[in-house]
């Protein structure tokens, strides 16, 4: 039976139609290089968190607070005490505006109890966390990626019972929540930058744990302050790498490159040190509590840079000159007198010259 | 209600149990809340044939196994109501059977007519009973429960949350997790070739209870005066027990379905009915069997002559913490995966034959995946038969009461030198002594000086603090070529710091720091003392921590192995078998005594 004209029309219509698809399709896919597939997701870049804050460059840079005891109550009086010697009003007011999302980050690097000094103590967290939601924050979050299983260091270092009776959120790190970070800013041609070992550098473009700095509109360091067997100390620069994913530990090869390198890509709110506790050898796990000193101090810091050459000195009790992620740091980062990086321009503070300051009256220190 | 309907809803709540069991199996749940510990493996442990094997190969009833009574009892008065009331992998088969099942009516009927070939069932659990008996257990292969739980942790979880993990997390990776999956799909797939085939034809445990039911007082009861011969009621016969004519109890489910399908009252769940009217045992032949047990003993002299888990130990065979001795292990371990499901860094990863053909699904440790947790012993709360026992903190790390005894070693960890970077290729690194977790570190480093790639120079000329170099002169060479360094090239770098080593004419040798070099000239921090003279060997050395394990430290836990950055599936260091405390106490099984003895031996 012949085909009606109807019939004609309905089917070559439909092939044609699909004809036409998979020719749309085709061409609109092409990849005439047949590299255009290939390759890694565009780079993030990280804020100046610090840049936000209305910070008088003759305020005090450096505040300590000492105090004996490991409650709650006498270590939240520190961490006031401590915040309270930068001034600019009750608390955290200068630094946390109503409504911020604050990314609090503790070192939580192992699945160890508070008492062996290995991580930040949870009282020293809760104290920060506590803070930040007086000064108005709309949400407090606490992240780290630490190098044994998340859940478990949360909950050994007891951070994450610390975290949920202040209200805030753990954030566990998954596969899904790492994004590459330009450390440095691409090339011309938007090929990444390719880091330097001869000028010290290590990171380039690196994953990142970045699903809770991407909602974060301030960062505050609260590293534990601790020995450390290859880099001689793990304290504020140090604390960043537990932001870092990938094959992290392949970095030891180059260690001061990279810590310095943490520096220079964290531009932190505020750092709160905590020197509660203070493990003072077989670093950075440690696991005795021989290895562990009361440090009975707070420190609370606009200069991450001084901040680690303090505590280098007055808590592990060495010579600040002696390491080297300091000085190099120095170098990517710190602060000159009148140079490209003068604070005016750069919008952080920067030296490890930590007595520069006290000579300068830069640094208060209480008692509680 | 209907008695079908209560028995969907039953097996909806308990598919449902099973799910929830599996979801709650993590370390966190269980560590806070020990009263999960005891529910979340109670499928395992209701399962006679397990109690019934373990009891076999180790002559006790381990804990949680007694809980088996619980089925094996009511199996005696009601048969094998296991098989479609409680069994998640019979559920499973029973509603993939139901939904895609694209028979007519007739198909329906035919294809629930018994089949010679279920008498196959009987004869894997007579020669996996026969193993067990020589000492080699092997129901967990094809043991429902086993085998459901095996899928869930290792397949069916992690696959599922794969596309999840945004909102759930990482999902876990098994290696041949996916061998387990197929079988699972294979047979779950064969419902629609016949139905409930694994439950008809392969089921051990079925089997078991099919043997268990022949005293059942309640059983399906036909009145020949009824019925019609109709045959509607194979149309739903989950168990293919012809209860159209004489009922074989070994294969009735007792759904149930045919009571309810028949449209006569024919049928009826009765006390004692006629003898006549049914048969009792299994559709056995006795030379099958015995052929069957005599499989059986073969393999288990498989598995034993393979040495595998003796002589020839594999000394990545290394056992959770808590485990028993190896053969101990192979008595015990039932291969549920539920420590694999449980462990919280994915390190216990599902064995094929490395502790030969019995230790097939057998937890191992692999430190590419994971690392054991300092503080962890969750494998040990949810092993159902005590192949991993169930020890504190305490006991793990050799504390407290424990402290005499020392910590629980799973093996011991070593350099692959050649890999190593500091060892062979002077990089600097020691990450390995990083992470090492305990207190001391059994990882340690040294500081060594070593002698730098063409490193031996002659001294041209030297001042207060420079020296220019030439190469060493080659074999029959009077003088050496020039230096060509690359400037900079021996300043060092903040890890790595470079040193020349001057050797006088009296043999007296003087290091000194190299501070920075040109093409051909060292200078160095401070000066010469004394200034070389030319013609002296002058040695570039470099400066590296290598780092070294302390055997009565290492506790195997494979941190090191985790994080070493040489990477891929063969690190730099690695951790093996050897040492591990569970063999201790046996002199012809421990895996390389001389490991702890002579460190012992040492001391004294």
């Amino acid at each position: 039976m012949p085909v009606s004209r109807r019939d004609f029309l309905k089917r070559g219509g439909a092939t044609l139609i699909a004809a036409g698809a998979a020719a749309g399709g085709a061409v609109w896919l092409y990849d005439r290089t047949g590299k255009a597939g290939l390759g890694q997701p565009a780079a993030e870049t990280l804020p100046n968190y610090f840049a936000g804050v209305d910070y008088p460059v003759s305020a005090a840079r450096i505040s300590v607070a000492r105090g004996v005891g490991t409650d709650f109550e006498t270590i939240d009086r520190m961490v006031r005490a401590a915040v309270g010697g930068l001034g600019g009003g009750p608390g955290l007011s200068r630094f946390i505006d109503r409504g911020d999302v604050v990314l609090v980050k503790p070192n939580v690097g192992f699945e160890r109890a508070p008492r062996f000094g290995a991580t930040t103590d949870p009282q020293v967290v809760r104290s920060v966390i506590r803070l930040c939601n007086e000064a108005g924050a709309s949400r407090v979050i606490v992240a780290d990626n630490p190098i044994e299983s998340a859940a478990s260091c949360f909950a050994r270092s007891g951070i994450a019972e610390a975290v949920e009776r202040e209200g805030a959120r753990v954030m566990i790190p998954a596969r899904v929540h790492f994004t590459p970070l330009a450390i440095r800013p691409a090339g011309a041609g938007g090929e990444p930058y390719q880091p330097d070992p001869a000028k010290y550098e290590a990171l380039g473009t690196w994953p990142v744990f970045w699903a809770p700095l991407r909602e974060a509109d301030k960062v505050i360091g609260v590293p534990a302050v601790k020995d450390h067997n290859l880099c001689h100390a793990s304290m504020g620069m140090k604390n960043w790498y537990g932001l870092l994913g990938g094959r992290r530990n392949q970095f030891h090869q180059a260690i001061h490159n990279i810590v310095s390198d943490l520096g220079f890509m964290m531009s932190p709110t505020l750092m709160i040190a905590d020197g509660v506790r203070v493990m003072m050898r077989n670093g950075p796990t440690g696991g005795s509590l021989a290895d562990v000193k009361a440090g009975h101090t707070i420190v609370a810091s606009v200069d991450q840079l001084a901040c680690d050459a303090w505590c280098y000195q007055n808590l592990l009790e060495r010579d600040p000159a002696a390491l080297r992620y300091l000085d190099l740091a120095q170098g990517k980062y710190g602060e000159t007198e009148s140079g490209p990086r003068s604070y005016a321009r750069a919008r952080r503070f920067g030296t490890r010259d930590w007595k520069a300051y006290r000579n300068r009256g830069l640094i208060v220190e209480a008692n509680v | 209600m209907r008695i079908t309907t209560v028995r969907i809803i039953v097996q909806a709540a308990m598919f449902a149990l099973f799910v929830a069991f599996v979801l709650l199996t993590t370390f966190s749940n269980l560590d806070e809340s020990p009263s999960l510990r005891y529910c979340i493996g109670k499928f395992l442990e209701v399962d006679p044939l397990v109690s019934i094997a373990t009891a076999i190969t180790t002559h006790t009833v381990y804990k949680g196994l007694i809980w088996s009574l619980v089925i094996l009892i009511p199996t005696l008065f009601l048969g094998r109501f296991f098989c479609n009331w409680v069994c998640p992998y019979g559920i499973i088969h029973h509603f993939i059977g139901w939904v895609f099942n694209a028979r007519d009516a007739k198909g329906k009927i035919e294809s629930n007519r018994y089949r010679s070939m279920f008498a196959f069932k009987y004869y894997v659990l007579v020669g996996m009973l026969v193993a067990a008996a020589f000492g080699s257990l092997q129901i967990g292969l094809l043991d429902p429960i086993v085998f459901v739980y095996r899928v869930f942790a290792i397949n069916v979880v992690p696959t599922v949350n794969m596309p999840l993990q945004a909102f759930f997390g990482d999902y876990r990776m098994h290696a041949y997790g996916w061998v387990v999956g197929f079988l699972f799909v294979f047979f779950v797939s064969m419902n629609l070739v016949i139905p409930r085939f694994f439950c008809r034809v392969v089921c051990p445990l079925g089997a078991l209870l099919g043997v268990l039911s022949r005293f059942a007082f309640w059983r399906i009861e036909r009145d020949p005066a009824k019925c019609t011969d109709c045959g509607l009621c194979l149309q739903a016969c989950e168990g293919a027990s012809a209860p159209d004519a004489q009922l074989r109890m070994a294969e009735c489910f007792v759904c149930f379905n045919c009571v309810e399908d028949c449209p006569h009252g024919a049928l009826s769940f009765s006390l004692l009915p006629a003898p006549a009217h049914e048969v009792k045992n299994p559709d056995v032949k006795r030379r099958h069997a015995i052929f069957a047990a005599l499989v059986g003993g073969l393999f288990f002299g498989w598995t034993k002559a393979s040495g595998k888990s003796t002589r020839d130990f594999s000394s990545t065979v290394i056992r959770p913490p808590g485990s028993v001795e190896e053969q101990e292990f192979l008595e015990r371990c039932i291969k549920c995966n539920q420590c694999v499901r449980v462990c919280p860094t994915n390190v216990l990863q599902p064995a094929l034959f490395e502790s030969g053909v019995e230790g097939l699904w057998s937890p191992l440790m692999n430190f590419r995946m994971g690392a054991c947790q300092y503080h962890c012993t969750a494998c040990g709360y949810v092993c159902p038969t005590g192949a991993i026992q169930r020890i504190t903190v305490e006991e793990k790390l050799g504390l407290g009461a424990f402290a005499d005894v020392g910590p629980i070693r799973l093996g011991t960890a070593h350099f692959d030198i050649g890999r190593c970077l500091p060892w062979s290729k002077n990089i600097p690194c020691v990450v390995c002594e990083e992470v090492c977790p305990t207190s001391p570190k059994a990882i340690h480093s040294e500081h060594r000086q070593l002698l730098a790639r063409d490193g031996k120079k002659l001294i041209r000329f030297a001042a207060a603090n420079a020296v220019t170099l030439v190469d060493y002169p080659a074999a029959g060479r009077a003088v050496g070529d020039p230096c060509a360094f690359r400037p900079g090239e021996f300043r060092g770098d903040p890890t790595t710091s470079y040193h020349v080593q001057v050797h006088a004419r009296d043999g007296s040798v003087r290091t000194y720091p190299v501070a920075n070099n040109d093409s051909d000239t060292l200078s160095i921090r401070g000066e010469f003392d004394p200034v070389p003279e030319a013609g002296q060997v002058a040695a570039i050395h470099l400066q590296l921590k290598v780092p070294k394990i302390d055997t009565e430290h290492c506790i195997g836990c494979g941190l090191c192995e985790l994080e070493c950055p040489v990477v891929g599936d063969r690190r730099a260091v690695y951790v093996t078998a050897d040492g591990e405390t569970r063999s201790m106490h046996y002199q012809d099984r421990h895996r390389n005594r001389s490991l702890r003895l002579m460190k012992t031996a040492g001391g004294q």
